[in-house]
């Protein structure tokens, strides 16, 4: 049932420019219909992982997509995320951004999905060939431009990944992921298994927003529609960090592996904050801003063991919630930040959810981002090493800098001003802003079982004989 | 013979990779940038091929029944995706390229990032940041000079 969710919205995204007048009902019904499947997955996945073997054929030779909980939860943010960021409206140009939304959706599903480097590779093709028509949809030279930037960078990544592909493939004979984490230890734990890492990291990670290849996120997240923005950054990266977190955690569970994930995120760190606190504009510095916080969730996942999952899931989830907000509330703020005077005066629940949102981006306590920052912090002090330590530094000091930059927007949202220029937030906007503060503050009420939930969710994701065994020799009742 | 043959194939992949790669790190023009991205993606495809390949092997179709050696078939469904892919993007980044050249009137990838960052800084209301050519402040500035932004090799389709 679950593979209707990647298939669902494939096929609507290419139904929908012929459905007439029916596809605004067709359009978010795919949404919720997706939200709807991954719900009523949610219960056996979190009891026990399942494996589909598409068309029957059993991996290693056929297909396999891997259902466990951190898969069915991303689906979900998939639906909610499509959901919240919808592009409403009639025109033409509305039907095609709700087509590519869509093909982004299903996209996106599949990714989490999937249990096999081939599509892998094949979805993340999909999901950047469906971004790049998203970044250039505010239909300006900028965009275009930044859409053209985007694209060479993002396709060299591709063209890298591939390449990380085709050695892993020389060397092991196969693709499939628990067929890989089997063959892995004989296979792949040399240099040149390292060195096909390397090059899916880089080119996976450009996604990701990882330090050297993330030149493109200040553009595109300023010269694209703030929904854009929004599901780039808070969807589409954590997609290809999964990929990454399942590579790391299956095939390559090696210490050097680790090391560079641990050193691109603290770079990612540094130089994301620093940046954002130069930045003279609300998108671009939520932009900037963006590239640390993904910095913080690389860092967190290269903690060996399942503390570094649950660490890592923490802050990525975190992420997941806040940044889209933020952004959907600088889609009508979106200026420089001089030019926000009084405009939490005006709007007052936008100045609010502003707030909280900030509050838990810098990790003030009863908020679930002061969590994230414990478990990853907590995770970093129990190793021994000086990398580890250094990022811990980079990760507290860089919090400084970040209460700095965005206490420096909430001075200038309340100071009094009455002729202010900042438009007040639109209705659709804040809707959205709302629901996920909603989520926030309940995630903050119920953190206890939250993090038991987490726990149980970095032990299945963490168990690599358990996802061998279940992909390769599965029990006759469980197969589906 | 078979091995040279293969020694030569395989280097001349990892060439055209490497002629891509530069070709996209260097050219600052459009069209030059997507054809260096084809021709690096053509070596990338070479060198998959390659990894499934044996001289002595058939086309993986079994007919009556199966006889003799295989060509591995994945890496070529694999290459047949890539190549796809490849041709869908290529096509996107030029469709990108004309409206481009339609927006801003050149193909040249450092102009057009220098009038975007304009762009952008003006769609947010700060200032550019200040320059040589343009000091900030109220200071008078020299008269205005006629030629391109980029003195460079004018970039025609």
């Amino acid at each position: 049932m679950i593979t209707l969710t990647v298939a669902l919205p494939l096929l609507a995204a290419f139904l929908l420019p012929l459905a007439g007048p029916l596809r605004y009902a067709l359009g978010p019904a795919v949404p919720l219909a997706m939200a709807w499947l991954a719900l009523q997955a949610w219960a056996p996945a979190q009891a026990e992982p399942f494996v589909i073997a598409i068309g029957g054929f059993r991996p290693p030779l056929g297909i396999a997509f891997y259902v466990d909980t951190i898969a069915v939860l991303l689906n979900l943010a998939v639906a909610a995320c499509v959901l919240l960021l919808w592009p409403w409206g009639t025109g033409a140009d509305a039907a095609r951004k709700q087509s590519l939304t869509l093909l982004l959706a299903g996209a996106s599903a599949g990714l989490a999905l999937s249990g096999d480097l081939f599509n892998v590779y094949v979805f993340y093709e999909l999901v950047a060939v469906a971004s790049y028509g998203l970044a250039a949809g505010r239909g300006t030279g900028a965009g275009y431009a930044a859409a053209f930037r985007y694209l060479v960078v993002s396709s060299l990544g591709s063209l890298l990944a591939l390449i990380g592909i085709t050695l892993i493939y020389f060397r092991a004979g196969t693709l499939n992921l628990a067929h890989l984490a089997e063959l892995a230890p004989a296979a792949l734990h040399d240099p040149l298994g390292l060195s096909a890492f390397l090059l899916l990291l880089v080119g996976l990670g450009v996604k990701a927003e990882m330090f050297p290849v993330n030149a493109w996120v200040p553009e595109v997240y300023a010269a694209a529609e703030s929904r854009v923005s929004a599901l780039l950054a808070g969807l589409v990266s954590k997609l290809a960090v999964l990929v990454l977190v399942r590579l790391l955690v299956l095939v390559f569970p090696l210490d050097e592996a680790r090391l560079a994930l641990l050193v691109l995120g603290t770079l990612g760190i540094v130089t994301g904050e620093l940046a954002a606190w130069r930045a003279r504009d609300l998108t671009r510095m939520l932009a900037f801003s963006s590239i640390g916080q993904l910095g913080i969730v690389l860092v967190a996942f290269a903690i060996p063991g399942e503390a570094g999952l649950a660490a890592g899931l923490a802050v990525a989830v975190h992420h997941l919630i806040a940044k889209p907000a933020l952004f959907l509330l600088a889609e009508r703020w979106g200026g420089s930040i001089e030019a926000l005077a009084g405009a939490g005066l005006r709007s007052k629940l936008g100045g609010a959810l502003f707030v909280l949102f900030a509050l838990s981006l810098v990790g003030v306590p009863p908020l679930p981002g002061f969590w994230a920052k414990f478990l990853t912090l907590s995770g970093l002090a129990a190793q021994s090493g000086a990398a580890w330590w250094l990022a811990a530094a980079a990760i507290l000091l860089t919090t400084v800098v970040e209460a700095s930059y965005l206490f420096r927007v909430v001075g200038r949202l309340y100071a009094p001003d009455d002729e202010g220029r900042a438009a007040a937030q639109g209705r659709l906007q804040l809707a959205g802003a709302g629901v996920l503060g909603a989520c926030l503050i309940a995630a903050a009420a119920g953190a206890v079982p939250l993090g038991e939930a987490l726990k149980h969710m970095a032990a299945q994701a963490g168990d690599r004989p358990a996802y061998i065994e279940r992909v390769l020799r599965p029990h006759p009742e469980v197969a589906q | 013979m078979i091995e040279l043959t293969s020694y030569a194939l395989y280097a001349g992949a990892i060439g055209l990779l490497l002629i891509g790669i530069a070709g996209v790190l260097l050219c600052h023009h459009i069209f030059r940038v997507v054809l260096a991205l084809g021709i690096a993606e053509a070596g990338a495809n070479l060198l998959l091929v390659l990894t499934g390949f044996r001289w002595d092997g058939t086309a993986p179709i079994i007919e009556n029944g199966i006889q003799g050696h295989m060509v591995d078939p994945v890496p070529q469904a694999l290459v047949l995706t890539s190549i796809v892919i490849g041709v869908g993007v290529q096509a996107l980044a030029l469709a990108l390229a004309v409206r481009l050249r339609q927006a801003y009137g050149t193909l040249d990838l450092r102009e057009i990032r220098v009038r975007m960052e304009r762009d952008l800084d003006a769609q947010a209301g700060v200032a550019p940041p200040a320059s040589q050519e343009e000091p900030a402040g109220g200071r008078p500035l020299p008269p205005p000079v006629a030629r391109p932004l980029i003195a460079s090799r004018e970039a025609r389709p």
